[in-house]
């Protein structure tokens, strides 16, 4: 019983916190748990004993280093993918969606490039840069050369002109005077549109006109930029994940370490301990081992070549050669692991593994656990 | 009760060097009478009063902390290298209990000294020093124990104080409401229902009587009643659920098992629970005679 002056009839302190820890048999647990649902002051204790667990936890969690700028970088390759996906999609869709408007063109009769549709009033008093319409483009090299001769265009645009009406390229390179737009301007879009309802749908073909222009912009490195922004794009996040693994790797934490306090008992037993007892703030050693998470570790015990490490996420490592190679433990404990701990056992050293609610789990070859 | 280990067996040899009782100057013939003792008070974790074999004997130490075990003996029997480790290892960790479980530092400083006199043997009966790390028995952490033993200083001073407030710190008006007028006979309906309750109460297991108690009296979220019961507070959401849903259909089929019909019944459970005569409260925590047989050691 403890030390208390009270006199009514509870379970001892061991029992309380043996409870607590879950280390109690089952008709034991149940005696206590009877106790408890009649006894609203131990069930208060256990409240309470349970709070500080909770924030002794807490507290080891906040001890750690906060999360450093490079570590921010194990992330860039989220952005990094979705600019690369961005690009690829542009580079696949873009000549597609620009080659159809010359097919139109393709469908209107002469007569309707001789009829020019009128030109609203302000926009031909205005004076502005001339635009080609869609429908001005025409898919054989004769049109174009008529069209051309009819705008008197410079050659270049005239060449250009063809599948690129939707290119802003083509369309800011030539200006004209608010009467040549009148005169050359070929039918409108609402025009051609209408007619090109009329015709049979079979006649349209893009496939050539895109592959010609294509061929077309590759001679003019238009499309090879494209390209070179895609690799320089994928450069970039390749760089971007070599500097995210070089931030996971090579962590620079601010090193507390109780070893030294640790040692004592457990020097008496050959076994080198390298952790905090007890759920206390978390201890590290200088020599961070390099865990497969690419976490730090929080606690690390070690029993000759066997050598165990809890990373930040509470995952737990198991290296059987002095933490040059390691391997995951599968988890059988509930809650965060936040200390591992060599613990002289029957048959030896054994590792105890504590959670965040300070319950424990033992274990003699680091794999299977067992809850105390 | 079982046989005493003798000192020379090669189990008691093995524990008395893994428990490193050796650095606190501790002997074999010592540790053999702490394990001994330690057994007795716990029936080796068996029925009170079978007798324990070897194996069971053996099983029981093993199950122990016997390092936690140790340096609190050794402690409380005032080994210096004993309580050097214990500074070394407890001191701030008590520190933040204590200020967890009092939330105020200056409370918590204050708790953990007072506790730390205490477990220094500052206290004093027949001449002799006491600890209370003697009364460690090694079932759980040292540091679990050192938690619930706050956690306990600070809940019976919580209700001592709370007990001996002087009347005049009653102000005028926080006067307690006078008791409301003796209420008159209740309908038989209310009765019967009153009725249905208890019984129903009465019949539920202990870990569901724990949750209700839990949830409802102390009011207490599924997250703090989850640890205590060692699962997900999902569970503990849904078993509260199914208790409650459990709970109301028995009441149902007590009512309807009485005469009642189902129209009548659904009347009745839509009574305000203010008008039953019943205490919830003393009817959860009715249950078998408690089993613990401790006292005051102190």
């Amino acid at each position: 019983m403890n030390s208390n002056l009270q006199l009514d009839l509870h379970p001892d302190t061991d029992s309380l916190s043996a409870f607590a820890e879950q280390a109690l048999g089952v008709a034991e647990r149940e005696q206590i748990l009877a106790h408890m649902t009649r006894c609203s002051r131990c069930r208060q204790v256990i409240y309470l004993a349970q709070k500080a667990v909770e924030a002794e936890a807490l507290e080891a969690l906040s001890a750690m280093p906060s999360g450093r700028w490079y570590r921010s970088w194990r992330f860039a390759w989220v952005p990094a993918a979705a600019l690369a996906a961005a690009l690829a999609l542009v580079v696949t869709f873009y000549p597609r969606h620009a080659a159809p408007a010359p097919e139109m063109a393709k469908v209107v009769p002469q007569s309707a490039q001789a009829a020019p549709a009128p030109v609203p009033q302000e926009q031909a008093s205005a004076g502005i840069a001339f635009k080609p319409a869609p429908v001005v483009a025409a898919n054989s090299v004769a049109e174009n050369k008529k069209l051309a001769m009819l705008r008197q265009p410079p050659e270049e645009l005239a060449l250009e002109t063809a599948p690129s009406t939707a290119s802003p390229r083509g369309s800011g390179t030539s200006t004209h005077s608010a009467g040549e737009n009148n005169s050359a301007r070929t039918p409108s879009t609402k025009s051609v549109q209408m007619r090109t309802q009329q015709e049979p749908p079979a006649q349209f073909n893009p496939e050539p006109a895109v592959d010609e222009w294509q061929q077309r912009q590759r001679m003019t490195g238009a499309l090879s930029a494209n390209a070179n922004t895609t690799q320089a794009s994928q450069e970039s996040m390749k760089t971007a994940m070599d500097r995210a693994q070089a931030g996971r790797s090579a962590p620079a934490f601010a090193v507390e370490s109780h070893t030294a306090k640790q040692a004592a008992p457990a020097a008496s037993f050959g076994i080198d301990t390298q952790e905090a007892v007890s759920g206390s703030a978390a201890s590290r050693n200088a020599n961070q081992p390099i865990l497969p998470s690419g976490l730090a570790a929080i606690s690390t015990a070690t029993v000759r070549q066997r050598m165990l490490a809890i990373d930040v996420a509470g995952a737990l490592f198991l290296s059987e050669d002095g933490g040059k190679h390691w391997e995951s433990v599968a988890r059988q404990w509930t809650g965060r692991a936040t200390a591992v701990r060599v613990q002289a056992g029957a048959g030896g050293a054994v590792f105890q593994l504590t959670n965040v609610s300070g319950f424990s789990w033992t274990s003699a070859d680091g794999k299977t656990w067992t809850v105390q | 009760m079982g046989q005493l280990p003798v000192p020379s067996s090669p189990l008691l040899n093995g524990l008395w060097r893994e428990s490193g009782a050796a650095a606190y100057g501790l002997e074999k013939e010592e540790f053999n009478r702490i394990l001994h003792r330690v057994g007795t008070e716990q029936d080796y974790g068996l029925e009170p009063g079978a007798t324990a074999s070897r194996r069971q004997q053996a099983g029981f130490f093993r199950g122990l902390r016997l390092a936690d075990l140790t340096l609190a003996r050794a402690c409380a029997s005032g080994h210096e290298g004993a309580w050097e480790h214990f500074i070394a290892v407890y001191r701030q960790p008590l520190f933040r209990a204590a200020i967890a479980i009092t939330g105020s530092e200056t409370l918590g400083r204050e708790l953990a000294d007072q506790l730390y006199a205490e477990l220094y043997g500052l206290s004093a009966r027949d001449g002799v020093r006491r600890s209370p790390l003697d009364s460690y028995k090694g079932k759980g952490s040292l540091m679990g124990w050192l938690r619930t033993t706050l956690a306990q200083r600070h809940v019976d001073h919580h209700r001592r104080t709370r007990r001996e407030l002087p009347l005049d710190n009653l102000a005028e008006g926080n006067e307690p409401p006078a008791a409301d007028p003796k209420p008159g006979k209740l309908p038989a309906e209310l009765l019967l229902l009153a009725k249905a309750v208890v019984e129903t109460l009465e019949k539920i297991e202990t870990v569901e009587r724990f949750l209700l108690a839990a949830y409802y009296i102390d009011g207490r979220t599924l997250l703090e009643i989850a640890p205590m019961l060692h699962v997900h507070e999902a569970t503990v959401s849904r078993k509260l659920h199914r208790l409650v849903d459990g709970i109301r259909k028995q009441i149902v089929k007590s009512l309807l098992g009485y005469g009642l019909n189902k129209r009548a019944v659904q009347e009745m459970l839509g009574a305000d629970p203010r008008d039953l005569d019943l205490n919830l409260k003393k009817i959860l925590q009715i249950s078998l005679p408690d089993a613990f047989q401790e006292k005051a050691a102190l």
